[in-house]
């Protein structure tokens, strides 16, 4: 049977695939199974991160986030931050274990000097420290909520990100949305902002034969619910249709030009299923 | 672009949500301004009490009004006001509100809103002003100040060839000027004062001459009047509070950082 097609309407967000699948975590759930060891995609040279930037912004881009991997892991984030917002809104999404005094104090400084917001996402996966090891690794909890004080501190109001691995309660409830509201305030955050995000089948969490999207389910249905019609990400190898998908040859869209992928994209993926009954969002509201 | 009416002053508004005290002030301030035509960018409902009451003083003053994302929603009859929200928080008060604002409506009203534009073209001076809700491709697009690039700005321009853009949604405002005259101006609203600790509300003044001249004129009304009738409606004490102190209590969360920072919670 024929793979259904998303179609491409603008760009709204330009996700930047910026260290690949390396990182310094190992999370259970990882939605492109990244890790310390042999990622399988690889980090974004510094040129051809503010490349994209440019392009984007020619193109009129609304915001660009920054993921992995984990960007703290690239040596020139902090460069390639500073050039996403003379463009562009700016996100990154961390784990916040390599957020130090040193480098709260030059994001807060970034974020001083821009007309446009930056956003930090950091996550963390339980409100209770030994679940959230064991899903993010040894001292993964501490280290996550020491980046959020930190950038508390400097008054940028990180994002606290959170999957539903443990804790889901479904696009109704709100009990799991409530308890980390809780959680930030119990260390201190005065605005507690909480994003929540559906666990993917994707990465290590993928399965073999996933169930896939069919042009009968697609029949009528609204397709901007999709972020693949407003979104593209950049990572090795070219341009994908989204952030989850990101590195896939068969989510590959363009081998480097942002414009050459405004396509429509192929809905093939089992974790194209998970957006289709969601309607989430990678983006951060 | 043949036929679109020439303007030299206008006023400006949006996002009214049935705060009709605030309407009537706002529109007796512009009329003393010497304007030409009074427009307003949509969302006469939400949040405030007694919805059918800012009707009568909009037509009245010949308000010339496009429709926000609450009158396509009430007209349609649709289930939810189509803000935009995505976090859990925002959407439990905007569906309170919806839903009282829904019920408070008449079918009269919700008809007139049916009939109302989703964009307006004029000219101001050599200006081409495209006037919307959200943003010119969507009605409820945010553009805050801090999330709204410059070359989203440039691309609309092009696309929809204004010089001039006009928007509100957002509930706070802002102005851009870009090179070549070109200019990004969110009006803000009337509804709600805009989370800085003051009670009043906003409404903008355009005038054409030399360039183009953006004024935000402060518009004070009995907000505490309006406090006590909602009150009286059983509408949440988060949006009272509001009234009486300027600081936003609730639809927070689709703050970006910076606008998020200045306020209070
Ligand atoms: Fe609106």
């Amino acid at each position: 049977m024929s793979v259904p097609v998303a179609p491409f309407s603008h760009l709204s967000t330009l996700w930047v695939q910026v260290t690949g699948t390396w990182c310094n975590l190992q999370c259970v759930h990882c939605i492109n199974s990244s890790g310390p060891t042999d990622p399988w995609l690889k980090s974004l040279d510094t040129e051809t991160v503010k490349r994209h930037v440019m392009e984007a912004e020619a193109l009129g881009v609304k915001e660009i986030y920054f993921t992995g991997g984990e960007p703290f892991l690239h040596q020139d984030i902090l460069e390639l931050l500073a050039c996403s917002l003379r463009v562009a809104p700016s996100t990154v999404l961390t784990n916040g274990t390599r957020i130090t005094e040193k480098t709260a104090d030059a994001l807060a400084a970034l974020a001083g000097e821009s007309l446009y917001s930056l956003e930090i996402r950091v996550s963390v996966d339980d409100i209770d420290p030994e679940a959230n090891d064991r899903i993010r690794g040894k001292g993964a909890f501490d280290k996550a909520i020491r980046a959020i004080r930190l950038l508390h501190a400097r008054g940028l109001l990180p994002i606290l990100t959170a999957t539903e691995i443990l804790q889901g309660d479904g696009p109704e409830g709100n009990g799991m949305y409530q308890r980390f509201r809780d959680l930030l305030a119990s260390v201190g955050v005065t605005k507690p902002r909480v994003k929540i995000i559906p666990v993917f089948p994707a990465g290590r969490l993928a399965q073999e034969g996933g169930a896939r999207l069919t042009r009968e389910m697609l029949q009528g249905f609204d397709f901007s619910l999709l972020q693949c019609t407003e979104t593209r990400a950049v990572a090795d190898g070219g341009v994908y249709s989204c952030p989850i998908l990101a590195g896939l040859k068969e989510a590959r869209l363009s081998e480097g030009s942002l414009e050459e992928s405004f396509t429509p994209c192929r809905l093939y993926h089992p974790a194209c299923v998970t957006c289709y009954q969601t309607g989430m969002t990678c983006r951060n509201f | 672009m043949e036929g679109e009416r020439e303007y030299r002053r206008i006023a400006v508004f949006g996002g009214v949500y049935s705060n009709y005290l605030a309407l009537e002030a706002t529109l007796e301030d512009a009329r003393r301004r010497d304007v030409e035509a009074i427009f307003c960018l949509g969302d006469m409902g939400a949040f405030g009490p007694h919805p059918d009451r800012v009707f009568p003083p909009l037509r009245q003053a010949g308000v010339l009004a496009i429709q926000g994302n609450y009158d396509d929603s009430l007209g349609a009859g649709k289930e939810d006001c189509g803000c935009g929200y995505t976090d859990p928080r925002d959407n439990f008060f905007a569906r309170i509100s919806y839903e009282y604002t829904f019920k408070n409506t008449s079918a009269e009203n919700k008809a007139w809103l049916r009939t109302l534009p989703k964009h307006q073209r004029i000219r101001l001076g050599e200006h081409r002003v495209l006037m919307c809700h959200g943003s010119p491709r969507m009605l409820n697009e945010f553009l805050w100040e801090s999330t709204t690039p410059n070359g989203l700005l440039e691309k609309f321009m092009r696309d929809y060839q204004a010089e001039v853009i006009l928007c509100t949604h957002t509930g706070i405002k802002w102005h851009r000027a870009l090179a070549g005259g070109r200019h990004l101006v969110n009006v803000g609203a009337i509804g709600r004062p805009e989370n800085d600790g003051m009670t009043n509300v906003w409404c903008a003044i355009l005038t054409a001459d030399a360039g183009l001249q953006v004024e935000f004129v402060p518009v004070h009304y009995d907000h505490e009047a309006l406090a006590r009738e909602m009150e009286r409606e059983g509408l949440p004490s988060e949006f009272v509070e509001t009234v009486r102190t300027g600081w936003w209590t609730t639809c927070l969360e689709v703050l970006p950082a910076k606008e998020r920072a200045r306020g209070k919670y």
